[in-house]
């Protein structure tokens, strides 16, 4: 790849991530709850379904598979999903560009590697439009509503992992949940001359601590098994200086297990449990499962995924379901120092009302070790 | 390859900076747990104190002179004084003879505005009666009752012209410059190009227009109307260059030719109303309106929930008449409630951002509540506490009508000035 290649090549990563800050991909599910959880994957992770999250450094899932970082590297993970909300009454179509996570590691000493970063932790843009009629003054007048969000809490993460001994990675990390949402609800009345039209606007601040701590085993040279667990405390959101709610943030754990059947094809499987039922109203302790592979040589693997399990908000007793599977493919380019992934999703989220939600997302990925 | 996943790279990624975010949203279950509440509340304590004031313009300061007969209602009549300024004597010819030679007045030619009118009026005569030449801004209905009842200089059936054809050739069009219509005493009526006014036109003799060398052709005269129905019309005045103004023709000699002719138009130096019954004196309603024009002063004091947690989206002020404004069938005004810069009492300094002021049109002879939107206004004073939270209530045109309406003030509390606001609360952001 020529220098000019690898320019345009930032710039498109760049142009995906530009327009909006850190967020991830929305669903009309989190609207009636805290937001859309965020998914800890790279690109490289988000094109096996997630399975390789637990086994991938620049997926800012697990602290212990930075060990393996031997030079200064970053990956940078952006996205652009096509959304279709089906209620069946009536659907919408959505489109939004989102750059869900970035970290930076390197080792500190020989058996030390530190990294840092951010990723989504909950995103909470969405807008909606209601029409209704109401009664003012004795006359009915038609209205309608937008009730707009824009923006997300996001993972600040300082990550610390060791190579405790050959088959053995230990990592540890602190999460600072910091973020903030442009908040606005507009009320049009059809009869603009009599009523002017109602915009309220505020900023909500997010605040949250967390801690997690993993590790990475290998049975053998061929089989390695990790596990992870996190615990967040609390999100409070502030308003001008007034904390208007204080949530719990679930306690969160999970593995996975990866094989290397051959030199150039790799699977892995990963789970994960979440106890968001705490986290106010509509949420749901979720199971999560994913199984991938990636075929091919390391620099140009081909890679396949597929994942299921549940989503944190939705309204009901029981938590909405997803299923996606997911595709990809990856250059590496100047002699390894830089490589770019690209993913395709296809995901399926239905909800116990009814509702269906069908999502394209592309992805695209930038690794670099300068 | 590279290249081409590079391409496919950058393509995609230009699509993809546009965003549609908003979609339909199936409430409750998928939609935020805050709700846009709507509360619609009578404020009978947002006007706090009031006052009258009378007193601003005269009648002679208006923008028209009303002039109408309603039997047992109100009798209105217009006066104006012409102005004279036309010497008695002009120079003989040819120059360069310094002599004085007199002139002879052998005619005039008086106009009139008539800048509003019902066009459902039947049979409307216009009057017009000789003055005495002392006319002024003190003078009264009683003062000029023998000079309105004896003084008859000419009449016009305003309708019948209307009614009649139009006439427009080339001595027509040479002499007045459109179309005019005239009657068999030679008045003549044309329509304004600009506006739908009338221009009358009467021709006088010295008889009629009485040309005093002694006060250099100065003459007054009034104007009283009379119709089927709907008896009322407004002249327009010296205020907006509309007044009265009359043509003097005359002729002088010369010693060595034929007599000359000369023309001499003179505008209104003076132009009134005067009528009947006058206005009621200042009582502790509040009056708005009438010649001298009244305005009335509200205070008014913001309640806390609109400025902290609300989004006014109507505002409309209520006002009770104290009864119906006596009036020609028909006829109208406009009250208008115009904010003002500070708080002065009766000298207060009025906004001139019309997008804060008030509306409301007055038909005569109807008692019914008056209800005038200030949305801006209320929300304008809702977001800043700096304002000045005081509004003048006042007429459109002031001083140009013998209307005067007069509403209950906050010392009547039963039918006390309100504030109806609609508005919007807060909206619970951050709770789901």
């Amino acid at each position: 790849m020529t220098r000019a290649s690898l320019v345009l090549a930032v710039l498109a990563v760049l142009a995906v991530a530009a327009p909006p800050p850190v967020r991830a991909q929305d669903s009309q599910f989190g609207i009636r709850g805290l937001g859309t959880p965020g998914r800890w994957e790279s690109v490289r992770a988000r094109s096996t379904g997630g399975a390789f999250a637990p086994f991938d450094p620049f997926s800012p899932l697990l602290e212990a598979s930075i060990a393996d970082v031997r030079r200064v590297t970053a990956g940078v993970t952006g996205g652009t999903s096509w959304r279709t909300v089906d209620f069946g009454s009536q659907s919408g179509s959505l489109r939004a560009s989102r750059f869900p996570a970035f970290v930076i590691a390197g080792p500190i000493s020989r058996r030390l590697t530190v990294a840092g970063g951010f990723s989504t932790y909950l995103d909470k843009s969405f807008g909606i439009t209601t029409r209704d009629t109401i009664d003012i003054r004795g006359n009915p007048e038609p209205v309608t509503d937008e009730v707009t969000s824009d923006g997300a809490v996001t993972d600040l993460r300082i990550a610390l992992a060791a190579r405790v001994h050959t088959n053995l990675a230990l990592g540890f990390a602190l999460h600072g949940l910091t973020g903030s949402t442009r908040v606005t609800a507009v009320r049009r009345f059809d009869d603009s001359t009599t009523y002017r039209t109602s915009n309220a606007r505020d900023e909500i601040a997010y605040h949250g601590l967390g801690g997690s701590a993993s590790a990475l085993f290998d049975l053998n040279a061929d089989l390695r098994l990790a596990a992870w667990a996190r615990s967040d405390t609390h999100l409070r959101a502030d308003i001008r200086g007034r904390t208007v709610t204080d949530d719990d943030l679930p306690f969160s754990f999970g593995g996975g297990v990866r094989w290397r059947p051959g030199t150039e094809a790799v699977v892995a499987g990963a789970v994960a449990w979440r106890y968001w039922a705490g986290a106010g109203i509509n949420a749901h302790d979720t199971f999560n499962w994913s199984i991938g592979t990636e075929l091919g040589s390391l620099s140009s693997p081909f890679r396949f995924g597929v994942r299921g399990g549940q989503v944190a908000f939705g309204p009901g007793p029981k938590a909405p379901t997803e299923f996606g599977i997911s595709a990809g493919l990856a250059k590496q380019f100047s002699g390894g120092r830089g490589r770019l992934d690209f993913g395709l999703e296809r995901l399926e989220r239905k909800g116990g009302t009814g509702v269906t939600e069908r999502v394209w997302t592309f992805l695209l990925g930038l690794t670099v070790r300068p | 390859m590279t290249r081409r996943l590079t391409r496919l790279a950058l393509l995609l990624a230009l699509g993809a900076c546009s965003e549609q975010a908003t979609a339909p949203g199936v409430c409750p279950e998928y939609c935020p747990g805050g709700q846009i509440a709507v509360v619609d509340t009578i404020f009978t304590d947002m006007i706090e104190r009031d006052s009258a004031f009378s007193g601003y313009l005269e009648a002679s300061q208006g923008r028209a002179l009303a002039v109408a007969d309603v039997p047992g209602m109100v009798d209105s009549r217009a006066i104006f004084r012409l102005n004279g300024a036309v010497p008695p004597r002009v120079t003989n010819r040819p120059a360069p003879d310094t002599t004085t030679v007199p002139i002879t007045v052998d005619s005039a030619r008086l106009d009139l505005n008539i800048i509003r009118r019902d066009t459902a009026t039947k049979n409307l005569w216009i009057k017009v009666y000789r003055m005495p030449l002392d006319l002024d801004s003190t003078t009264t209905f009683g003062q000029l009752v023998p000079a309105f009842t004896d003084s008859i200089v000419d009449s016009v059936n305003v309708s019948m012209l209307l009614a009649g054809p139009k006439i427009y050739d080339t001595v027509t069009l040479r002499i007045w410059g459109d179309t005019i219509r005239t009657d068999s005493a030679g008045h003549v009526l044309q329509v304004s190009r600009v506006d739908s006014s009338l221009i009358l036109h009467f021709d006088f003799d010295t008889t009629q227009a009485r040309y005093v060398a002694a006060d250099s052709g100065t003459i007054a005269y009034g104007v009283r109307v009379s119709a089927d129905t709907l008896a009322s019309i407004g002249l327009g005045s010296s205020e907006v260059d509309r007044s009265a103004n009359v043509k003097w023709f005359y002729t002088y000699p010369d010693t060595s030719a034929a007599p000359v002719q000369g023309t001499a138009q003179r505008a209104a130096t003076f132009d009134s109303f005067v009528f009947t019954p006058p206005p009621a004196p200042a009582d502790s309603n509040l009056a708005v309106g009438g010649a001298p024009a009244a305005r009335s002063l509200l205070r008014v004091a913001i309640p806390p929930i609109l400025r902290d947690s609300a989004d006014v989206v109507r505002a409309t002020l209520i006002l009770v008449p104290v009864g119906p404004v006596p009036g020609a069938v028909g006829d109208s005004f406009t009250v208008i409630a115009q904010p003002v810069n500070t708080d002065l009492g009766a000298k207060s300094p009025l906004s001139l951002n019309t997008t804060f002021y008030g509306f409301k049109t007055i038909h005569l002879n109807v008692a019914d509540t008056v209800r005038m939107e200030l949305t801006d206004l209320i929300r304008a004073w809702a977001l800043d506490t700096t304002a000045t939270t005081a509004l003048m209530l006042l007429q459109s045109a002031e001083a140009s009508t013998y209307t005067q309406i007069r509403f209950y003030s906050t010392r009547t509390p039963a039918f006390r000035p309100t504030l109806h606001v609609t508005y919007v609360r807060r909206y619970a952001f951050g709770t789901p």
